[in-house]
């Protein structure tokens, strides 16, 4: 039993202190920061100014942040809306006993491994081109004037574009996530309800979508952070033209903290801060939110 | 994986036929996905002028290879991805080296605060970035090692692997909780003491987790950009990802549509195919660890 002891410690030792470094210090720190008034980021806590809580008070009286995280939430929402929608139809589908499953599943999955940037300068560069764009081309080939006519890097329109680009990346992991799911409810269930007379869709009404009451919690746990993470199609989209339909909350902390910062009234990290917790908050909400609504998840199968 | 069996059956076309709306719509999606890549693929052997006239895929002024070996040489993305093939190995090797032995303990034995790692690793996968990067950053840049470029190597590196313990540790886990207790038994049984029964026989036998962890972990090492944005300060040691950002930020000066598609098709490449090749296996790993249903 000694030795086992010895062993734990040893073999336990660097990774839990280097979840110590990475993560537990720095949220407790980050915590703390966005009490108090802080001039720069690498400054001494002894030159900490307690301000408890107007740094919260600040952000939420700053138009750029309650639009950026009006932005957020709109990102959330809709495109959660449509990628939860796209994937559990894909699911659907991909498991309803089609051929070539393996090849489709692994090409709708594909964007997920590839780097964003390279994926965000295609749609930028290409697909939304207002010159020689894909878009424009389909329009131009299906004669729907107004798909070929749409200009999607205009500011007013330049949301839609970041929502449809960034949620075709994402279809596929969450649509991995429901076809699991799907595949683990027994087959016994269907081939009971066809004898009963239920047809596909019914099926899919009365035994998928009640049983995937865990998955789907899973599902929006992970969009909820994948979200509140929300930088880098951001940063990509805003670079074109320079507005505040896509600006999100971790942009306006980067610019804030480590951007030129000229469109801040005040460098202040304690800010930068409190942005970190406000959307660790939202994230732990929307968590136990969702623990709540499906907690019937006692349905053995 | 593939549990179904598979027997040659014969093409029900009354079958085939009912699901056709569905492969329609995958096919569709799929379609998209083609042209998405093989027109960026076509432009980045192309000319800036054919891009703009839309005759990408006629090739009326031949192949053009120098776009690659003009983004390569020239706009530094031969520095970059190295850089990035560095900053990916030794991360994915300290991850093995650090995380394999914590998870084989965390599955193997009870012991006090054992639950409590266990939950807080699963936590941490859920933190945004902004959560914890700036006391990060308040620590190195007061150290004032960032000008340094092998500090800021290692900095960086010792970022990709703090990020990723928590998930390379409970994907781990997962891994070794379901190998079988017997072969401990048997080793102890032999007299092998327990922590060279791990080194010579438990972790050969969890390779095939290791390798799927490790794929992930390159693939996110390769793409990480927020923490890189921040904490590389140099064009000699920035990654692709970087890299790639400040390419497209200078091409909309110089205008060489070709060339920046070209660093694009650099800069996606290495994960393309690694995914071209080891598909089933991250399909696996994305519904097999870390996520519970």
């Amino acid at each position: 039993m000694k030795k086992n002891k010895t062993m734990i410690v040893v073999f336990l030792a660097p990774a839990v202190i280097m979840f110590s470094i990475i993560f537990l210090y720095p949220i407790f720190r980050t915590v703390l920061m966005s009490f108090f008034k802080i001039e720069g980021v690498t400054d001494a806590v002894s030159k900490w100014q307690f301000s408890g809580l107007s740094n919260y008070i600040k952000l939420f009286n700053t138009e750029l942040f309650r639009i950026s995280m009006w932005n957020i939430f709109r990102i959330w929402l809709f495109g959660g809306i449509l990628v939860m929608g796209l994937a559990l139809l894909f699911a659907a589908i991909l498991t309803s006993g089609i051929r070539f499953k393996n090849v489709f599943r692994a090409i709708i999955y594909m964007p997920n491994v590839v780097s964003a940037v390279a994926l965000a300068t295609m749609w930028l560069q290409y697909v939304f081109s207002p010159k020689f764009g894909l878009f424009k081309s389909l329009g131009k080939f299906l004669h729907w004037e107004w798909l070929e006519k749409f200009q999607w890097l205009d500011p007013a329109h330049l949301f839609i574009a970041l929502l449809v680009a960034y949620c075709f990346g994402m279809v596929g992991y969450h649509m991995l996530i429901f076809a699991s799911g799907i595949e683990r409810i027994g087959a016994d269930y269907y081939e009971a309800a066809t004898l009963d007379g239920a047809n596909r869709i019914q099926q899919f009404r009365y035994i998928t979508l009640p049983l995937l009451k865990g998955v789907t919690k899973t599902n929006i746990t992970m969009w909820s952070i994948s979200s509140a993470g929300f930088f880098l199609w951001s940063q990509l989209f805003s670079m074109v033209v320079s507005n505040t339909q896509t600006i999100t909350p971790v942009v306006y902390m980067y610019q804030n903290i480590f951007g030129a910062g000229n469109s801040m009234t005040e460098r202040n990290a304690g800010i930068g801060a409190a942005v970190g917790v406000l959307l660790s908050v939202c994230v732990v909400v929307i968590f136990i939110v969702c623990d709540k609504i499906f907690k019937d998840d006692d349905i053995e199968f | 994986m593939a549990k179904e069996k598979k027997v040659r059956e014969r093409v029900n076309w009354h079958r085939e036929l009912r699901l056709a709306p569905g492969y329609i719509i995958l096919s569709l999606w799929v379609l998209f996905t083609f042209v998405l890549l093989g027109w960026v693929v076509g432009a980045s052997f192309s000319t800036s002028k054919e891009i703009f006239s839309g005759t990408v895929f006629q090739f009326e002024s031949g192949i053009h290879l120098e776009n690659y070996a003009k983004a390569w040489n020239t706009s530094n993305v031969s520095v970059f991805f190295m850089n990035s093939l560095v900053y990916a190995s030794i991360s994915c090797a300290l991850l093995i080296v650090i995380c394999a032995p914590a998870a084989y303990v965390l599955s193997r034995f009870t012991f006090w605060g054992n639950r409590l790692v266990q939950n807080g690793f699963v936590a941490a996968m859920g933190v945004p970035a902004t959560m914890i990067v700036l006391p990060l950053f308040g620590l190195v840049a007061g150290w004032n090692i960032l000008n340094v470029s092998l500090a800021n190597r290692a900095v960086l590196i010792f970022l990709y692997v703090g990020i990723n313990v928590p998930y390379t540790t409970i994907f781990l886990l997962t891994f070794f909780s379901n190998l079988s207790k017997s072969f401990e038994e048997a080793a102890a049984i032999d007299g092998c003491p327990p922590m060279k029964t791990f080194w010579k026989i438990m972790l050969p036998m969890a390779q095939p987790g290791i390798i799927t962890v490790t794929i992930f972990n390159f693939i996110n090492v390769w793409n990480e950009y927020f923490m890189s944005l921040i904490f590389a300060n140099s064009d000699k040691v920035k990654s692709v990802a970087i890299g790639l950002y400040g390419m497209i930020n200078s091409m909309r000066y110089t205008g060489d549509y070709a060339g920046m598609f070209a660093a694009v098709v650099i800069v996606f490449l290495p994960t393309f195919v690694l995914y071209v090749f080891l598909s089933e296996k991250i399909i696996a790993g994305v519904t097999g660890g870390g996520v519970k249903g």
